[in-house]
């Protein structure tokens, strides 16, 4: 009885082991047993043998797999600079005094709540080789000639790939900069004005520096997402041409329905220092630029 | 020259407008076509008004089982994060002990790793827990990858709000632990909004776990459902826009509902952090 009153008494104490349990259970341990996986020959099939550190080796002369990390960086290195852009630019027009503009925000967010999946389809059925919406109306103004099959080349593939992700989540960057904007005191553009900056200075010297843990966050979220990008690409270029498109991802689950479920393991891991690099790198170089109010 | 660029700006928020509402005018489209037709007629993509598609495709591809699953799935795991990454964030916020900090750095470590890569173990973890094709082991799934953001978030927002908030609660005879759900809990309310949206939409759309975890048909959820339209039979256009559109009303009404608190939330919670 003592134990229990006192035990209630510090409950709050307690408080964060529901989440750590449950995050250790479906998360941690998996990811544990993950890195014993990736040593064995395991193929779902047969009993797995310890082999060392071989996939990773392997890994190393795997041309599909070297394909595949090329076009995941690609993808993150075009799509992390325009959503930061371009959520910027929205954000900047979308944060003045405008009539309807809570109405305008909430449209930009929306191609968000679609999934990524159906997203996927919805580009295709207007890029798709023939029968897609923009060959068929290039076909009708007489110019044949410009219907370049999108999807079909590898390098208009991925930029295609790049461009919808980017269209899709740039209202997200843009609520993070709006967010950020906000926080931005307006005597500070007073101050600055009566000083005689112009738009363009209060901009370089006050709205860019106080923005950066929006920035901050919206970089570091958009390489995350962008280096793990999955449904997006299944449905609209399926990995295709050959293997131009597939990301890292797709390689790890298809391996799993091949049952190379240890190599498959040794890649996830792989993408997991691969995602995880940049992130560091990136926290490293902006942790001194933050400045404080 | 102020009315010109007054224009200017204007002309520019209606085309940003209008390329955010092209996938709905898309679908919408796509949904109402005849099943039949394959090509367009004229430049412009002008609808038949063939409602059918939506009575075809609530019944072909059992899309109220789906939305029922998703239904299930998303609001039993959101129910599940908001509990206990909100009690988790008051507790990392306000009591600091090693246990807390090792939890939150945990937590903040694992931020950055996708759901995706754990597939394998996670197979057989859930198939020994006999979780494939389940509703309960799906909510724990998708609740434990949320724990991260979430508690993250809760936290930051917490170490922003003044400690008489509790203190009060606590003179009348609260414990931390009464006082957190009576009081506290009601202050985090922004939070909770961007929580539910961000997570919420992620688990409604989820579909590179479910395509694992939930093969058997009358477990599917709505974005394994639309993509059955494209892998059984082909493309099936209209009856996929059907489906996809009625599987998104849920998500949009959700948003639109949270979305006043949403910046707000966000705000508070990541950028103070």
């Amino acid at each position: 009885m003592q134990t229990f009153r006192k035990l209630s008494a510090n409950l709050h104490l307690y408080m964060a082991v529901p989440a750590i349990l449950l995050f250790g259970v479906f998360f941690i341990y998996p990811l544990t047993r993950g890195i014993g996986i990736s040593l064995t020959d395991s193929n779902g099939i047969t009993a797995p043998h310890f082999i060392g550190i071989r996939n990773f080796i392997d890994f190393f002369h795997d041309d599909r797999a070297r394909t595949d990390v090329r076009n995941t960086i690609l993808f993150a290195l075009g799509s992390a600079p325009l959503l930061n852009m371009f959520g910027l630019l929205y954000a900047l027009l979308l944060d003045r005094k405008m009539a309807g503009k809570g109405i305008v925000r909430t449209i930009v967010y929306l191609p968000a709540v679609i999934s990524p999946l159906i997203m996927g389809y919805i580009w295709y059925f207007i890029l798709q080789p023939e029968r897609g919406y923009i060959s068929h109306v290039l076909q009708q103004v007489g110019l044949e000639s410009w219907d370049v099959n999108w999807l079909g080349v590898s390098s208009s593939a991925l930029v295609v790939l790049i461009l919808v992700n980017v269209w899709q989540y740039v209202g997200m960057t843009m609520i993070i900069f709006l967010a950020g904007l906000q926080s931005i005191p307006a005597e500070l553009y007073e101050a600055a004005r009566i000083d005689g900056a112009g738009d363009r200075s209060s901009l370089w010297h006050i709205t860019l520096p106080l923005l950066y843990p929006a920035i901050k966050i919206n970089v570091v979220t958009n390489i995350i997402g962008s280096l793990s990008v999955f449904d997006i690409i299944v449905s609209l270029t399926d990995g295709g041409p050959g293997y131009a498109t597939e990301s890292l991802s797709i390689y790890i689950l298809r391996m799993l329905y091949g049952n190379s479920t240890g190599y498959s393991t040794a890649v996830a891991l792989i993408m997991f220092i691969i995602i995880i690099i940049p992130v560091f790198v990136f926290l490293k170089l902006t942790r001194k630029r933050e400045y404080e109010l | 020259m102020k009315t010109v660029s007054t224009a200017f700006k204007y002309a520019i928020v209606a085309f940003i407008v209008l390329i955010a509402l092209i996938p709905f005018y898309v679908l919408l489209y796509l949904a109402l076509n005849a099943p039949s037709s394959h090509s367009f007629r004229g430049l412009f993509l002008v609808p038949e008004f063939h409602f059918a598609n939506f009575a075809e495709a609530w019944k072909g591809s059992k899309i109220d089982k789906s939305i029922f699953n998703s239904l299930v799935i998303t609001s039993g795991a959101v129910a599940l994060i908001v509990l206990v990454s909100s009690s988790a964030g008051y507790s990392i916020a306000r009591f600091r002990h090693k246990a807390n900090a090792l939890i939150f750095n945990t937590l903040l470590l694992c931020l950055t790793i996708p759901a995706i890569i754990i597939t394998v173990p996670l197979y057989s973890l859930m198939k020994s827990i006999h979780g494939i094709n389940t509703h309960w082991a799906m909510i724990l799934l998708m609740a434990a990858n949320a724990m991260p953001l979430s508690v993250f978030l809760y936290s930051s927002f917490i170490r922003t709000l003044p400690k008489e908030v509790e203190e009060s609660a606590i003179i009348d005879g609260c414990t931390y632990f009464t006082a957190f759900w009576r009081i506290t809990f009601h202050f985090v309310r922004p939070v909770t909004s961007a929580v539910v949206i961000l997570t919420g939409l992620g688990i409604w759309n989820n579909y590179g776990q479910a395509v694992f975890f939930l093969q058997k048909q009358e477990m599917r959820t709505v974005p394994l459902a639309v993509s059955m339209f494209f892998q059984t039979y082909g493309a099936e256009w209209n009856k996929m826009a059907a489906t996809a559109l009625i599987g998104l009303l849920p998500a949009v009404a959700v948003f639109l509902v949270f979305q006043k608190y949403f910046i707000k939330g966000i705000m508070a919670g990541a950028l103070k952090g």
